[in-house]
């Protein structure tokens, strides 16, 4: 080995580690023989060492490793969500499938969901009490706000004083033949089972999204299922607030 | 098999070398950050393929550095070099004269090199990678593995050696 081949392999030297190379330990060996050699190969240890110390200075931005960890959790849990909706979806046409072969000889079929309130009023709180994800999860009224706006789904909406002092937990948007339906979900405080983000849910929709909704008035209450409702109108726009429980349960967020 | 790997155990054993190989190599934060998520998500999708537990670094940094290929694969064709003796060539930089320099210097000179030695170069002095593990990493021989590392790293010593052919940080 000639010393230039010799300083080829030094240069690749950082620790005794790479002694396990049969050449660069050969090229160590000759350093430590010739004085000249060894000079060279020192300082270029100790410029290595100083390059290795700048380098690994690099800053790590603070919040990267939560961020990794969060969207992992985040995906994790809408592929279980997809995986669900594909369940769902394929026991749901199985059911269709056999109703159409069951039911197809008689002469009347059940109908197909209107564009009236009553059928809007029962979609949204159906949709609200079963296992729902919402497209953005924060506490923040503003960034929801923000959210919607940037997503052209309704976002000029004015809260109930009382419903502005709860606690947001995000918010989804849903389709109402064809138009955006603004879903802000909240929590009322009461104990809730695990996985459930919500149990005070706002919907907003364009008044003439909704074909028979009032032109005006003061909200009304109705029950669906076990579930509260209000609905009014206000600005041009449909609200509907449900929350489990009485009459006494959803004015209370009037 | 890697299903037994803890998905948080392992982002935080690795995750800082990762971001920093990755900004080594495009020298932005946004960019590094991006390549490193980018990084685990595919772990998280495929990281149950790898049989041998003890290769998940190497993996990972794998990953990260076809993905930043992949990335860059439509702006740069590879300059075809000589790979001759390298270390004849080294400028006297002292020791001291690297010592005065910042982190973002270095990194400025790193960025100067050809692709081809920015990575190996940014392996060497980061990762303590052995050079079989680069060898993996890279995907090229280990040969060529030692002959850009000659290469890069003297390229590296003559820019630091050189103020003026030393870029600001950008």
């Amino acid at each position: 080995m000639t010393r230039d081949e010799a300083k080829n392999l030094l240069l690749l030297y950082r620790s005794e580690a790479d002694l396990a190379d049969p050449q660069i330990a050969e090229a160590v060996t000759l350093a430590q023989a010739s004085p000249d050699l060894r000079r060279w190969f020192e300082e270029h240890c100790a410029r290595q060492k100083a390059l290795r110390e700048k380098i690994r200075q690099i800053p790590v931005p603070a919040g990267l490793k939560e961020q990794i960890i969060y969207e992992q959790a985040a995906q994790a849990k809408a592929r279980a969500q997809r995986e669900k909706i594909t369940l769902v979806a394929a026991v749901a046409a199985i059911i269709v499938a056999l109703a159409v072969l069951g039911v197809s000889g008689l002469p009347h079929r059940r109908p197909a969901l209107a564009n009236t309130l009553a059928h809007f009023q029962s979609a949204m709180i159906s949709y609200a009490t079963s296992s729902y994800g919402m497209d953005l999860a924060t506490n923040d009224l503003q960034k929801i706000q923000n959210y919607l706006a940037r997503h052209d789904a309704p976002a000029d909406y004015h809260l109930p004083a009382p419903l502005e002092q709860m606690p947001a937990t995000g918010c989804a948007i849903k389709d109402w033949f064809g138009a955006k339906v603004s879903m802000i979900c909240f929590r009322t405080g009461k104990p809730l089972p695990p996985n459930t983000p919500g149990d005070l849910w706002l919907f907003v929709v364009e008044r003439t999204a909704v074909k028979d909704a009032p032109d005006s008035g003061p909200p009304r209450i109705s029950r669906i299922n076990n579930v509260s409702v209000a609905t009014w109108i206000q600005n041009g726009k449909l609200y509907l607030l449900g929350t489990p429980g009485d009459e006494t349960a959803i004015r209370k967020f009037l | 098999m890697a299903d037994s790997v803890d998905f948080e155990g392992l982002v935080a054993r690795h995750y800082a070398g990762l971001y920093q190989f990755a900004f080594s190599l495009t020298r932005n934060e946004s960019e590094a950050c991006d390549l490193t998520q980018q990084t685990f998500c595919i772990w998280a999708a495929k990281g149950h393929q790898l049989r041998d537990v003890s290769k998940v670094k190497t993996w990972l940094f794998t990953t990260l550095h076809r993905e930043f290929l992949a990335s860059r694969r439509r702006q740069t064709r590879f300059p075809q070099v000589e790979l001759d003796a390298a270390a004849t060539e080294l400028p006297a930089v002292s020791p001291a004269d690297v010592n005065r320099l910042d982190t973002a210097q270095v990194l400025a000179a790193l960025a100067q090199l050809d692709e081809i030695y920015q990575a190996p170069v940014a392996l060497f002095y980061l990762q303590d990678c052995s050079y079989n593990e680069m060898v993996e990493i890279l995907g090229v021989p280990l040969g060529t593995v030692k002959s850009r590392l000659a290469r890069g790293l003297s390229k590296l010593h003559q820019l630091l050696a050189d103020p003026q052919r030393r870029l600001p940080p950008p």
